[in-house]
């Protein structure tokens, strides 16, 4: 860094700043604390009905910090990243269906969401990472997976496909086994006796979702820049180098793998608690193609350019939607272009211009007070 | 005669799955084995052959030439779309597989906004003939030869043309091939033609069994890939060969004795356990016993 502010802020986000994300500067985080502010003031001058697709395309958000994470800092893309979220939302429902009248609250249900997608990325991963699949097979193998369990899901209209409460459903997606009882409840989390519910229509479900992507975000900052995201670019640059150094490159895959699964699942697990609704497209090629578009056109290589991917992508295609049924075919040629044009990634490339452009305005200024210093960057 | 049937049932499943993979990966064993790209739009140009052949039927064409539409219209696109956007992503095996899978969406799309979501169909020629009391189609063996003969002028193409051998140059060593005289980017882009052309008259082929929607493509590109991985580049075409008869063996086998859905599943991991007893495919293997036959066969 070569300004005095960048060592100061060192000094306090010390972790958060490194070489593996992009923006360690006072303009960044400037900017990072007023879109947090818009974004936690929108319900003041956004409709009730905004702040409901406002919710949705945060959790969006989640499956893109995990797909960029394993993709763009470690090297392995997945093309089912979506089979992580159903499984999530999934478990999330059906645990949630036969839990709630025992314990009134979905706790447990939540922690499954998150702890189910990660066994199964466990087994499924611990057989792709040690039989030392290349990065092709994996991302295909990841897509069949995917589309299977979407075709186990959808002949599960069967009413023998019961599991407890639960009712798997088929095409129609998780249902209650009878037809009295309420349906797939939202969040409620309880202590004790005291019971925080959040609606997924709500603006608290809002702030929640919002609070825990702000986490998330930052934590994995701090992960991507502690040795361990070292390891991690290190397997991605070159497997045998670090395998020399002494690292296990196959447990660091599987690691992430699974780390990056529970991200997924967590954001299935908010995706159904939002739509109290989970269904076996979403294990289809489209919403797997989509993580991959969010991430292709953000930037992999960096978390926040992924994350800005998902959220204006979204945005554009709810837009995309009142028009008719262009989103797809626009999403697809957005890629594509962006593929051509940016393939690093639009934000990325963006960012990288801004800074250009700011590092020469610098110089031009220390130039024009008669200082001439050689830039550091 | 009961049991006739029913082996004759089974064998002649086996023989349509067989003709099912080999058709829906001839197209991608040129542009997956030889040119190391993958197309995930595979499908799709099955899919533009597929409304083609539906479309050139209806107008009055007999069905053979409108598969023949299929093939060129096919290649054309397939030509198209490698010079515009695949030829900047050779040796970038993710990235290629990211766009390609972006075209795809365009192209299935593109079709679902001027086509519609309705389904054409094109009755299926031939008729019936009968063992027992059960009938089978007799397309279906059709299929299966053409299947065959698709494999065998492949073959023929790249082992005895100008076009083959400059082909096969190029992508030994591209500079090289430019250096001797070979217009490498022409050959690209007609080696990835010809891939996108067989995928057009296999979609064409298949478009006289299945019903044709927009998305009548998704479902055959990962089954491709994976017939293709699984036979490996050693030597494409008995890499082709061997990958379609285990996986359709493993498959008809299990769809007998369970039920279609693990009857795919199974394939699926068979082709799974394949690749990792053998990390580069069936064919590698069979090289690999050749040479050693050949080693003991000289002493």
């Amino acid at each position: 860094m070569n300004t005095s502010s960048g060592s100061k802020l060192d000094k306090y986000l010390g972790p958060l700043n490194g070489p593996q994300t992009m923006g360690r500067r006072l303009p960044f985080w400037l900017g990072f604390l007023v879109v947090i502010a818009l974004l936690a003031l929108a319900p003041e001058y956004l409709r009730r009905y905004d702040i409901i697709n406002f919710s949705n395309f945060l959790i969006s958000g989640f499956l893109a910090l995990s797909l960029s994470l394993i993709w763009g800092y470690c090297g392995i893309l997945s093309l089912g990243q979506a089979a992580f979220f159903g499984i999530g939302g999934y478990a999330y429902g059906i645990v949630a269906l036969n839990l709630l009248n025992l314990h009134g609250n979905t706790d447990v249900a939540f922690i499954a969401g998150i702890i189910v997608p990660v066994i199964f990325a466990a087994i499924i991963g611990g057989i792709m990472f040690y039989a030392r699949l290349r990065g092709v097979y994996i991302a295909i193998l990841m897509l069949v997976v995917s589309l299977l369990i979407g075709m186990f899901m959808r002949q599960t209209a069967d009413p023998s496909y019961t599991l407890g409460e639960a009712y798997l459903g088929g095409m129609n997606g998780l249902r209650p086994a009878s037809a009295s009882a309420p349906l797939l409840p939202s969040l409620i989390f309880g202590i004790g006796d005291s019971v925080i519910e959040l609606d997924g229509r709500s603006v608290s479900f809002y702030y929640f979702v919002l609070g825990l992507l702000t986490i998330t975000y930052l934590g994995l900052r701090c992960l991507v820049n502690s040795s361990y995201g070292y390891i991690l670019v290190g397997c991605r640059e070159n497997p045998d180098r670090t395998e020399t150094f002494g690292y296990d490159v196959r447990l660091i895959q599987l690691s992430v793998f699974c780390l990056a699964a529970a991200i997924a699942g967590l954001s299935g697990v908010l995706y159904t608690a939002w739509g109290t609704y989970i269904h076996p497209d979403g294990f289809g090629v489209g919403p797997n193609i989509l993580v991959v578009i969010w991430v292709a056109v953000g930037g992999r290589k960096d978390l926040g350019c992924a994350l800005i991917g998902a959220l204006v992508l979204e945005w554009a295609s709810l837009r995309l939607v009142s028009e008719g049924e262009i989103a797809l075919l626009v999403l697809g040629a957005i890629l594509v272009f962006a593929m051509l044009l940016a393939p690093r990634g639009l934000a990325i490339t963006l960012a990288d211009y801004f800074n250009k452009a700011e590092l020469l305005l610098r110089a031009r200024l220390s130039t024009g007070n008669g200082v001439s210093r050689k830039n550091e960057e | 005669m009961e049991t006739f049937a029913a082996v004759f049932d089974v064998i002649y499943q086996l023989f349509d799955n067989i003709g099912f993979l080999i058709l829906a990966a001839s197209g991608l064993v040129i542009i997956f084995g030889m040119m190391g790209v993958i197309n995930m739009a595979h499908g799709e140009l099955m899919m533009i052959g597929a409304y083609i052949t539906a479309f050139s039927y209806h107008a009055g064409i007999p069905a053979p030439i409108a598969i023949i539409f299929a093939g060129i219209g096919a290649g054309l696109v397939g030509m198209i779309l490698e010079r515009l956007v695949i030829r900047h992503f050779y040796k970038q095996l993710l990235s290629s597989l990211v766009v390609t899978w972006g075209l795809s969406l365009l192209l299935s799309q593109g079709f679902l906004i001027i086509f519609g979501p309705s389904i054409l169909n094109v009755p299926t020629p031939f008729g019936n003939f009968p063992i027992g009391e059960q009938t089978f189609g007799i397309y279906r063996l059709v299929l299966f030869a053409v299947a065959i003969a698709m494999v065998a002028s492949v073959w023929a193409i790249f082992t005895y043309t100008k076009f083959g051998t400059r082909a096969r140059a190029t992508m030994e060593d591209p500079d090289m091939a430019n250096a001797l005289g070979v217009n490498t980017g022409n050959i690209y882009a007609l080696t990835f033609g010809l891939g996108c052309a067989m995928g057009g008259i296999a979609g064409g082929m298949f478009a006289l069994t299945a019903t044709i929607s927009p998305f009548f493509g998704i479902n055959y590109t990962p089954l491709a890939f994976i017939t293709v991985v699984t036979g490996g580049s050693a030597n494409a075409i008995s890499g082709l060969i061997s990958s379609a008869l285990s996986l359709a063996g493993i498959q008809t086998g299990i769809n007998n004795l369970v039920n279609v859905y693990i009857g795919y599943v199974a394939m699926i991991g068979a082709a799974f356990v394949i690749l990792l007893i053998l990390p580069k495919g069936i064919s590698e293997y069979i090289e690999r016993r050749k040479i050693r036959v050949r080693k003991v066969t000289n002493k």
